[in-house]
């Protein structure tokens, strides 16, 4: 109980100071005194200017964290499967590659991305589920279909990317995210979704909790197995692609936050859905705060950050603990 | 409970259950025996609707067990299955509430009836001093004891066990014989198990059911169907059988 205790606060506070950290860093730099002044007077012209441009991209960056991170513990559960993540069974490839066709062929309906993401998302889903299902959804062939998903899937969009080199396709890149040119509208779009989802999720931590026992068992216990895997699977489905359409491509932090949950909090997903909630902010923001600041002027996107610390780290991990997931 | 006529296959159509007709007498323990393959745990999953049959019924109450909702099947009968998986970290109290699940709501807490069920079931199974520990920690009987506390936690008249002895030590598989049996005779709990060994089945059962490629061949009291005859039927094992004073009746295996 103190470990978990510990470890909320730890992430908790982490989030907080490297939230502050990121506000007042970068090409304009500031100190705290200066910002809180200058957010509450609205008179200092640099603190306008991160208002405008570095805040979006942070509460952005929060928000794209929980929701992937959230997103992988609620598909891990669904799909009873360690390995299970947006980024690797083609759910974020399938919800990005609906949001390029948007802007491909239909610019002008901008504002409804999200809702073609979460489509894209789920048909994805629905294909990986679909064609595992035969085999008693075993898990192994489980991933091997996603990562057969995810492949076509970003096949189409970087197809369609490039094919369309010439256009206004240079804001959308295909397998990493970049968080700059972020706005409010960017911003009340994923909060507002993405708070839905975070909700959603956390409501159904009994039912996550109960799919850790076999579907038999539930059955003799009168669950009914199949609508806690349909609802949850919806609310991953909506998470995963609310983030990739604002946010861009993200692999690793789906998978990599729940393994460190798992270690840190347990598999009560009563404490695992909050904790990697704040964790995966915490990762996301970070890497995108490094790869803003660390090569001033070049930009790193955050998601080659977090794919050059997350890897080593989930095999650090990996060693460490042969329990990493179940029995 | 009536078995009527129940025929059942899996998807590949090989039919596993042909015509199986029994009952299960209330308040007493049954047990089906027979060689792998022959249908036994098939048999139990129908019992439990686990399996849909492709014809026949089982009656429960006056009412096909297929016609009942989820929840109100769950009230009636507690099944423990011969694999189960849980979180490791799990522990035996919290395994044990989902015992409780058939009788709460989605989002209702717990109540004091709740609690009062976990209790028993920890009790009778002797884990109330590792209701904190993690399941992982536990040895093989023990966690055999915390699937079938969590299925009594259930409050059903009907407990289904399948091989409840399997991968145990003889120590182990006599402990939870002998709670089976004071299951039924202290708490008229009604149960049905499937077992490998023929002696524990016939020293623990008051009606055995005794299949064979999916046929029922023998049912009823074990004293009086049970013969070298029989089992050389259903097992191809030649056998003695042997009365005495002492221990019963017990069969001793010859060879083949």
């Amino acid at each position: 109980m103190y470990k978990k205790m510990i470890s909320f606060i730890v992430v908790i506070g982490l989030l907080l100071v490297v939230s502050l950290y990121s506000m007042i860093t970068g090409s304009i730099e500031i100190t705290a005194g200066e910002l809180f002044k200058g957010l509450f007077t609205g008179t200092n012209e640099n603190v306008e200017i991160i208002k405008d441009l570095r805040l979006p991209r942070i509460v952005i960056a929060l928000f794209a964290g929980a929701a992937l991170a959230v997103s992988g513990v609620l598909l891990q559960a669904v799909m009873r499967n360690p390995l299970a993540e947006p980024g690797i069974i083609g759910v974020s490839s399938g919800a990005g590659f609906a949001s390029i066709i948007m802007i491909t062929f239909f610019p002008t309906l901008f504002f409804y991305t999200p809702l073609f993401s979460f489509i894209g998302g789920a048909i994805a889903f629905l294909l990986v589920y679909m064609f595992s299902w035969k085999s008693g959804l075993n898990p192994l062939r489980m991933i091997l279909i996603g990562v057969a998903i995810n492949a076509v899937f970003t096949g189409l969009s970087e197809l369609t990317s490039s094919m369309n080199a010439s256009s206004m396709m240079s804001g959308i890149s295909v397998t990493s995210s970049t968080l700059t040119m972020k706005t409010w509208d960017d911003v009340q779009v994923i909060v507002l979704y993405g708070s839905i989802g975070l909700i959603l999720a956390f409501l159904v931590y009994a039912w996550c909790n109960h799919l850790g026992l076999r579907d038999k068992t539930l059955k003799n216990l009168g669950f009914s197995v199949n609508r806690a895997r349909f609802v949850i699977s919806i609310i991953a489905v909506l998470l995963a692609s609310i983030a990739t359409a604002i946010a861009g491509m993200f692999t690793f932090v789906g998978l990599l936050i729940p393994h460190i949950g798992r270690a840190l909090v347990g598999n009560d997903h009563k404490l695992l859905i909050p904790f990697s909630a704040a964790a995966g902010a915490l990762l996301i923001l970070t890497a995108d705060t490094l790869g803003r600041t660390l090569f001033s002027p070049i930009e790193i996107p955050a998601s080659i950050i977090v794919a050059v610390i997350g890897g080593p780290f989930l095999i650090f991990l990996l060693r460490k603990s042969d329990r990493i997931y179940g029995n | 409970m009536e078995i009527k006529d129940i025929s059942f296959s899996y998807q590949d159509k090989v039919k596993r259950l042909h015509h199986v007709e029994a009952e299960i007498t209330i308040g007493q323990i049954t047990t089906i025996i027979g060689p792998n393959g022959s249908g036994k745990s098939t048999l139990l999953g129908v019992l439990t609707n686990n399996h849909q049959p492709q014809a026949g019924q089982v009656i429960l109450d006056g009412k096909a067990i297929n016609k009942y909702k989820p929840k109100e099947l769950a009230k009636k009968l507690g099944v423990v299955h011969q694999q189960n998986t849980a979180p490791a970290d799990m522990t035996v109290e919290k395994l044990v509430h989902y015992g409780r699940l058939p009788h709460k709501n989605t989002f209702s807490g717990k109540v004091d009836k709740d609690d009062e069920m976990v209790e028993w079931a920890l009790e009778c199974t002797g884990l109330y001093e590792k209701r904190n520990d993690a399941i992982d920690t536990l040895s093989g009987g023990q966690q055999q004891r915390v699937w079938i506390a969590m299925a009594l936690a259930q409050d059903t008249p009907f407990l289904f066990l399948d091989e409840p002895t399997s991968n145990l030590d003889i120590y182990y598989q006599y402990e939870i014989l002998e709670l089976v049996k004071q299951l039924c005779e202290e708490h008229g709990l009604t149960i049905v198990m499937v077992l490998h060994d023929i002696n524990q089945a016939i020293q623990y059962s008051h009606h055995i059911i005794a299949m064979k490629q999916g046929k029922l061949i023998e049912k009823g009291n074990p004293k009086k169907i049970v013969t070298k005859q029989m089992i050389q039927e259903i097992y191809g094992v030649n056998v003695v059988v042997k009365n005495d004073d002492d221990v019963g009746m017990y069969i001793v295996p010859l060879g083949i």
